[in-house]
């Protein structure tokens, strides 16, 4: 029978189509805490906790071939992981055999758990309806392995009392620190990662009182049923063949019965995270007669790491694979915590970014920065393509029907110096109007190394030749970076729509090659 | 005059009573209201702009398994009233705007009435529509029903005369409220008449605007809303969705209906703020005294219907001046119907005036502080009546003091810290009090608890909490004795939670039903016993000019690369009478601010003139701000009661925290690079 464990509770999975949401089928059974703000990834007012594989950074250590479904060997084997998630994207078929947990199943009937007490004690709601979303991406942070635990001794200015009685205030020397970088608060002193919550919306609160609450929190208690669950090996991927009048939802147990089933059926639609695809079902409609989930597929979620070279499974989410990287590859490390929100990244994969081969997804212009290939299998066995080249237009890539995305194979070693602008209009949870990735190296004053990526630029990710050109051979000055900054707001043709003009799309890009130089002038100086 | 309540539990942060449901999950919004076998609907919306619709063919959605009834201008029940053409759903085959409800699809499940929505066929007589919105519009008209316009003097000479001068256009965007509950409708008939479990901001003015709409009496219409996901004005009046789900359920047999709007839908139907053109004229003489003051606002309207963004109204009241000028124009256009959005007229009509103060500070080289202090009226510039309390030069002083704003360099563009210039910025706000007509019922109860009952609504405020507050000192007792009911057209009518005078109008309404009950039973009644009554009309509005102040203070800084804007701090002090709950109140000032700095950053409604329709109509492309968008913002408020504002002398908060935020983020962006941004939202295009 397809089911899964809601709340501790089993529950059949009826009623539901392929195309049916998570969020649609929680909300069927009455679980009602889990809304709808969007429907497409946006709000988070959907977010529900799943158990997911736990995986620890350095696990897979030079050379070690590991898929995280099964064993990891190392200190993050067999361990469990919460992870807050979009329901209104995810197939509700998808959740077969899968642990969930929503606002209702946190704490007991009798008990607030840590995390609701914290927000009911901080008025962390006003109109309540963000708040289960919150209370999940919340308690996701505060079951993370590795975070610092301690409950912050919360300052005296957050106290709630705001009428102006005393002389106190705050100090006027302001909260921009002199050393110019713009203070981002972006942890709490218990460690608690405010990004965990960048992919939650609210629109009453102004979020302070959300902060304070996540702020205040402890570590998980020792009987923490929840903690407790994190010891044990995270639920694994389930066979599952669900059809409705909607179409089949297939999980298929192998790789190869993957690739078989793509053979014989032309018209299947491959889902991984389903973050482009959800939007398609619930904003534009979109209905297929059979969707083939291959996010559980062992060969696709392999993760290596050798002296040549970096290997990410096609199906490794984007916050597995920052894990797994542990900041091994900064340039990728960079353009993480901008792509979308943590919920997002706890299910889109790297496969998805590059099977959309959308003009403006992050992971692109990084990969080709990075000098990356992509390595596609099918029946007929795999092969290695270049990702410059990958993409043939919009939407368009040399992937027949029958391949899958399997793995992206980064060479190394890197060059020393890269960077990731990602220009978009909000700063967390938007994409791209612009996005850049430059790697490069610089030899006794003079550029050895120079690869250029670049996002929201034409109809497909770019590599930005002309400009490697300009910068190639040529010394490490500003007049040799205003030339090649010169020849980079000529490459590709930039949209001009409401998010940003043309121009200032080209004048980002530009911007962002001096700003490239500028920081890391002084760092070359000093080693020259 | 009306005497003070004593307080105990008011003012303290009494946690929110329904905190703990809503942590949990387990409030329920109008959406999961349990009713029996529901149907859902989806609304077919027009494609075009204006024109009328020759044809409509519903046989392939009708034929769709689980369709009940495709709904169309042809077959729908008629409406007894369709006075109010925004309300006037399905009664013609014309089109006003892009976007209206041509028709809708009932069904077993949502997806198959969205499918079949999808697969009904309109034929269009399209006509040439205008919804290009500009200040030159060849057919500006006056307002119906809006202040009229104010002639003081003689603005044209005084400002030939003067000084110093500022003469600026400045513009605000259209902007959707976007509460996170979608606006959500269960409509049931049966014999009694109708029940809505609707996402409203006042139960009791649904049912006095939708009673008539299907001829039936108030009483027919049972509306109950106990929980609602923000609103920030949307909810405020009901809009065409509430209609077309009664209506839908007429055709029901008998069957609930139900209509979630999607997000996309929220951007044609549930209201908007209207952009306005703001031309802002200021003179001042060498001392900084201001000798003329004008403001020239054009603003849109829906041609179906009238709306009028009062944006006039600060200039008509803010500062003193011998010679001022306010008029309000509307372009009407074949566009979605504007409506409130928190602090509707205050909040944009706060951005020129206070961004053109700012300027004339320079011009007449005073700090924007001192120049407001110069410019204070003795009483109300707009009636000449006192005020009952006006305490801006208060909170300017008490924000500048807690700010640090002595570190403002006056000049701009001296501030920079690595790959950022930094500036300081303040403006001030208001918003004026208001209270209205409402009822409330006590009774007593064996257990020793009060019941205390009244129609109002929580969309977020904290009137499940306030209230409590509020009946616990006016009986006399301890919170936990008071058994508070809202949300429901069978309590006593309460007014709509909007124009922040909730609080004060129910809060006044429940003082006067406790002190009634005090007097006729005393402290020890018999169970069983009860009382309901009405708030008394309070004659101080009409001696006094009440209204709320407050000083918004910005910190920001403008990335030199990019343009980029960030907001790492801001302070609101405010002046809004006594302050019910210390907690609440907070959280409200800082939505409201936050709001605000997302006034001043991102939100913007783009509307395409060639299809009349919002292009960014989703979550994805209208961006309102996200937790890294807001840093360290605080809000305090003077330690004050109101002596003349009612029985509690609060003044209300609900929206002064939004008015003046955007003004103040864009005067320290000015104060930052020296460049006068003078059209929201502060993209960064604007600063290379
Ligand atoms: C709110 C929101 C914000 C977003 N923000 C960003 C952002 O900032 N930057 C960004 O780049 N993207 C963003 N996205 C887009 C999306 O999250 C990414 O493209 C993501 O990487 C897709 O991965 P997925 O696993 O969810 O893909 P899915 O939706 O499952 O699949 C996407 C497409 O890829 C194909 N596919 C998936 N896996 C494979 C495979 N192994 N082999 C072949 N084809 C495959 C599918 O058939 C489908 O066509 C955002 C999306 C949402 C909803
Ligand atoms: S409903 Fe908004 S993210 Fe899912
Ligand atoms: S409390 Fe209303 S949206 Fe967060």
């Amino acid at each position: 029978m397809n089911e899964a464990t809601v709340n501790g509770q089993q529950r059949a999975l009826t009623g539901i189509g392929a195309h049916t949401t998570a969020l649609d089928w929680l909300r069927s059974c009455g679980l009602t805490g889990a809304k709808e703000g969007c429907a497409e990834g946006e709000c988070g007012a959907c977010a529900v906790l799943v158990a997911q594989p736990a995986e620890s950074g350095r696990s897979a250590e030079s050379g070690q071939s590991v898929a995280s479904g099964q064993s990891d060997g190392a200190d993050g084997a067999d361990q469990t992981q919460w992870a807050s998630v979009n329901s209104c994207l995810i197939p509700a078929a998808a959740l077969n055999g899968q642990e969930v947990v929503t606002s209702e199943g946190l704490g007991s009937p009798a008990d607030l758990h840590p995390v609701q007490s914290q927000m009911a004690a901080n008025g962390s709601s006003q109109c309540g309806y963000c708040t289960p979303g919150f209370a999940c991406s919340m308690a996701a942070e505060f079951y993370r392995c590795g975070r610092a635990g301690e409950a912050a001794d919360v300052d005296g200015e957050r106290s709630t009392d705001g009428a102006v009685t005393d002389d106190g205030g705050k100090p006027a020397d302001g909260a921009v620190p002199a050393d110019g970088t713009v203070p981002d608060d972006e942890h709490g002193p218990n460690g608690f990662d405010l990004h965990a919550l960048s992919g939650n919306l609210c629109r009453c609160t102004g979020y302070r009182p959300i902060r304070d609450a996540a702020f205040a929190l402890g570590a998980p208690q020792d009987d923490d049923p929840l903690a407790a669950r994190r010891r044990k090996p995270a639920p694994g991927p389930v066979a599952t063949d669900i059809t409705g009048d909607d179409g089949r939802f297939v999980r298929p147990a192998t790789l190869g019965e993957t690739l078989d089933l793509m053979a014989g059926n032309p018209d299947a639609t491959v889902v991984a995270g389903a973050t482009d695809f959800g939007v398609e079902v619930n904003q534009r409609g979109r209905r297929d007669p059979l969707l083939i989930a291959v996010d559980r597929i062992d060969e696709l979620r392999t993760f290596e790491a050798t002296d040549s070279h970096v290997e990410i499974g096609a199906a490794l989410s984007l916050s597995e694979v920052e894990r797994k990287l542990d900041g091994r590859l900064p340039l990728l490390e960079g353009m993480f915590p901008q792509f979308a929100s943590r919920l997002i990244r706890n299910r889109a994969t790297i496969g998805g970014n590059l099977g959309t081969g959308s003009p403006i997804g992050d992971a692109p212009p990084a990969l080709l920065a990075l000098g990356a290939r992509i390595v596609l299998v099918s029946p007929a066995g795999e092969r290695e393509v270049d990702l410059d080249g990958y993409f043939t237009g919009y939407r368009q890539t040399v992937r027949r029907d029958d391949e899958l995305i399997k793995s992206v194979r980064i060479p190394l070693p890197v060059a020393p110096l890269t960077a990731f602008h990602k220009i978009a209009k909000r700063r967390f949870d938007d994409i791209s109007s612009v996005a850049i990735a430059i790697a490069g190296e610089v030899a006794d004053g003079v550029i050895t190394r120079a690869r250029i990526g670049i996002g929201g630029a034409a109809a497909t990710p770019l590599r930005a030749h002309d400009t490697e050109r300009a910068l190639l051979g040529n010394p490490w000055n500003e007049a040799t970076i205003n030339e090649a900054a010169a020849v980079l707001g000529a490459e590709g043709t930039p949209m001009d729509d409401h998010r940003a003009s043309a121009a200032y799309r080209q004048s980002m890009l530009a911007q962002a090659l001096k700003k490239f130089h500028a920081e890391n002038d002084e760092t070359l100086e000093v080693s020259a | 005059m009306s005497e003070i309540l004593e307080s105990t539990e008011i003012g303290r942060p009494m946690v929110r009573q329904d905190g703990p449901a809503k942590v949990r999950g387990l409030a329920p919004y109008a959406y999961e209201q349990p009713v029996q076998d529901p149907l859902h609907l989806h609304p077919v919306q027009s494609t075009i702009a204006l024109g009328c619709i020759v044809s409509i063919d519903t046989s392939a959605a009708e034929a769709l398994p689980g369709v009940v009834a495709v709904l169309t201008h042809e077959n729908a029940p008629r409406l007894a009233n369709t006075d109010d053409a925004e309300l006037a759903v399905l009664q013609g085959h014309e089109v006003g705007f892009r976007g209206q409800f041509i028709g809708a699809v009932l069904a077993e499940s949502p997806e198959v009435a969205r499918q079949a929505a999808a697969a009904v066929v309109v034929d269009y007589e399209a006509e040439e529509h205008d919804a290009d919105f500009r200040a030159d519009h060849p057919q500006l008209t006056e307002p119906n029903a809006a202040t009229a316009d104010t002639f003081d003097g003689d603005v044209d000479t005084a400002l030939r005369a003067a000084a110093h001068t500022v003469e600026a256009t400045y513009t605000t965007p259209a902007e959707h409220n976007n509460p996170m509950e979608p606006h959500t409708t269960i409509a049931l008939w049966d014999e009694r008449g109708l029940t809505l479990y609707d996402s409203t901001q006042g139960p009791h003015p649904v049912r006095q605007t939708i009673a008539p709409v299907f001829g039936l009496q108030p009483d027919q219409v049972h509306v109950i809303a106990p929980h609602i996901g923000g609103g920030f004005g949307s909810k405020g009046l009901p809009h065409a969705n509430v209609v077309l789900t009664a209506l839908a359920a007429q055709r029901s047999g008998g069957r609930p209906v139900k209509l979630a709007l999607t997000r996309q839908q929220m951007f044609t139907v549930a209201g908007y703020r209207t952009p306005t053109i703001q031309q802002v004229r200021l003179g001042a003489d060498d001392d900084g005294r201001l000798s003329a003051v004008a403001m020239d606002a054009v603003e849109q309207t829906s041609k179906i219907k009238e709306f009028t963004e009062e944006s006039g109204q600060p200039a008509r009241m803010m500062y003193a001046t011998p010679n001022r000028q306010v008029t309000q124009r509307l372009a009407r256009l074949d566009i979605p119907v504007p409506s409130w959005m928190r602090a509707p007229g205050k909040c944009p009509g706060m951005f020129g005036p206070e961004v053109a103060m700012d300027e004339i500070a320079e011009a007449c080289a005073l700090d924007p502080i001192e120049l407001r202090v110069r410019n204070e009226p003795e009483s109300d510039p707009e009636t000449g009546k006192p005020y009952s309390s006006r305490r801006l030069l208060d909170c300017l002083a008490e924000g500048a003091k807690r700010f640090g704003w002595d570190r403002r360099n006056a000049r701009p563009g001296q501030r920079v810290q690595g790959r950022w210039r930094v500036g300081l910025g303040v403006a001030a706000s208001t918003y004026p009090f208001l209270r209205q007509f409402s009822e409330a019922k006590v009774s007593y109860s064996a257990d020793g608890t009060y019941a205390v009952h009244i129609g109002a609504a929580d969309l977020g405020t904290g009137a499940w909490t306030a209230l409590t507050q509020i009946a616990a000192d006016a009986l006399g007792v301890s919170a936990h004795r008071i058994r508070l009911e809202i949300g429901d057209t069978a309590l006593p009518v309460a007014s709509v939670a909007g124009g922040s005078s909730g609080t004060a109008s129910w809060g006044a309404a429940i003082i006067a039903a406790a002190d009634e009950f005090l007097a006729k039973f005393g402290v020890e009644p018999d169970p069983g016993a009860e009382v309901q009554t009405a708030a008394p009309r309070d004659s101080a509005q009409k001696e006094y000019a009440m209204h709320s102040f407050g000083a918004q203070f910005a910190e920001v800084c403008v990335n030199v690369d990019t343009g980029e804007v960030r907001v790492p701090r801001m302070l609101g002090v405010f002046s809004a009478g006594r302050i019910i709950n210390a907690g609440t109140a907070r959280s409200q000032f800082i939505g409201g601010m936050s709001m605000g700095i997302g006034m001043a950053l991102h939100e913007q409604s783009v509307m395409d003139a060639r299809f009349g329709s919002f292009v960014n109509h989703d979550f994805a492309e209208y961006h309102v701000p996200a937790n890294a968008d807001i840093a360290d913002v605080d809000a305090v408020w003077l330690d004050e009661v109101d002596p003349l504002a009612g029985p509690l002398g609060a003044r209300g908060i609900g929206e002064i925290g939004i008015v003046g935020a955007a003004a103040a983020v864009a005067n320290a962006t000015y104060n930052a690079t020296g460049i006068r941004v003078r059209d929201l939202p502060l993209t960064p295009d604007k600063f290379l």
